[in-house]
């Protein structure tokens, strides 16, 4: 897949994953895991740059003796999603063009 | 390998970011070894499916931008003391021109290579194209009779067609050899300025 268009995915997909209810590292990457491959210093890039534009906040919660990180997603990650969805409508029916001399043959 | 050996490889492995920035990374990791052990793998599963600690470090390290990288190197630096800034201005008329050498050589060896192979890939298509052209010749001095120069001109041709061909394998090669070590003294040139052991 095409690395900006992957990057672009994989953001929303943290997102999404963080959407319903506040999440951790590796439940990110499990959850994700049956639609789309991350390695975790992938996560952990995406992690930062969607902190620093501020679509989520980190909190450190006692969880079993040690620390663990929970991701929780703003107003402004729940827009971002929103956007993807229209986003895609678009790219759907730019997609349909495409693919209609094909279904022709 | 153990949770402990995995996160000191990869501390190793990432010195020369900022100090917190590997913290983090270690907590980060760390965390997730620990997820993991608690999913029910063992310790030793859980690094494993973590990754190449060596690996992981290095893929940071190419994704922090060279501007970070440089800036901790600078800031770990000694303060220069006043004869250290008089000396460095004064020394400008020395140590300036010795930079605009070293670049300089530096770009003029880059030409050269790059000249060497160019002169080398237009010997070998010359040498290609002689071959077909002495290979006409050979036909025209056997129309003509002229037996010898015939057998001169059509070995002379096929001289020139292997010389090619084997010039064409050698100057291929030498190239992808020339691209490999430009790529790794690129690789060193970069470490050097950033000053990484490992």
């Amino acid at each position: 897949m095409d690395i900006q268009l992957k990057r672009g995915l994989l953001d929303v997909c943290v997102l999404a994953a963080i959407k319903d209810e506040d999440s951790y590292g590796y439940k990110i990457i499990k959850d994700l895991g049956p639609y789309i491959q991350l390695s975790e210093s992938t996560l952990y890039t995406i992690l930062k740059r969607l902190e620093s534009a501020g679509m989520l906040t980190v909190r450190s919660a006692e969880h079993d003796g040690r620390l663990r990180k929970y991701y929780h997603i703003t107003d402004s990650g729940l827009a971002r999603i929103e956007d993807f969805k229209e986003d895609w409508k678009e790219i759907m029916t730019v997609y349909s063009f495409v693919t209609k001399e094909e279904g022709n043959d | 390998m153990t949770k402990q050996e995995f996160l000191e490889r990869l501390r190793a492995g990432l010195s020369g970011l900022p100090e917190a920035d590997i913290e983090e990374q270690i907590r980060f990791y760390s965390e997730m070894i620990d997820d993991r052990m608690e999913d029910g793998l063992t310790e030793e599963e859980s690094v494993k499916q973590t990754g190449d600690p060596d690996q992981i470090a290095q893929k940071i390290i190419n994704e922090t931008p060279i501007s970070r990288l440089v800036k901790e190197k600078v800031r770990n630096r000694q303060p220069l003391g006043a004869l250290a800034i008089i000396l460095l201005v004064l020394g400008f008329p020395l140590w300036f021109p010795l930079v605009i050498t070293i670049f300089s050589v530096l770009f003029s060896i880059f030409v050269t290579i790059f000249a060497i192979l160019f002169s080398l890939w237009v010997t070998d298509f010359a040498m290609a194209l002689s071959s077909p052209g002495l290979f006409v010749g050979a036909i025209v001095y056997f129309a003509h009779a002229n037996v010898t120069q015939g057998f001169l001109s059509l070995s002379a041709s096929f001289v020139m067609a292997g010389l090619s061909i084997l010039m064409f394998f050698a100057c291929k090669a030498l190239t992808k050899f020339t691209i490999r070590l430009l790529k790794s003294s690129a690789y060193g040139i970069r470490r050097l300025i950033l000053g990484k052991e490992n």
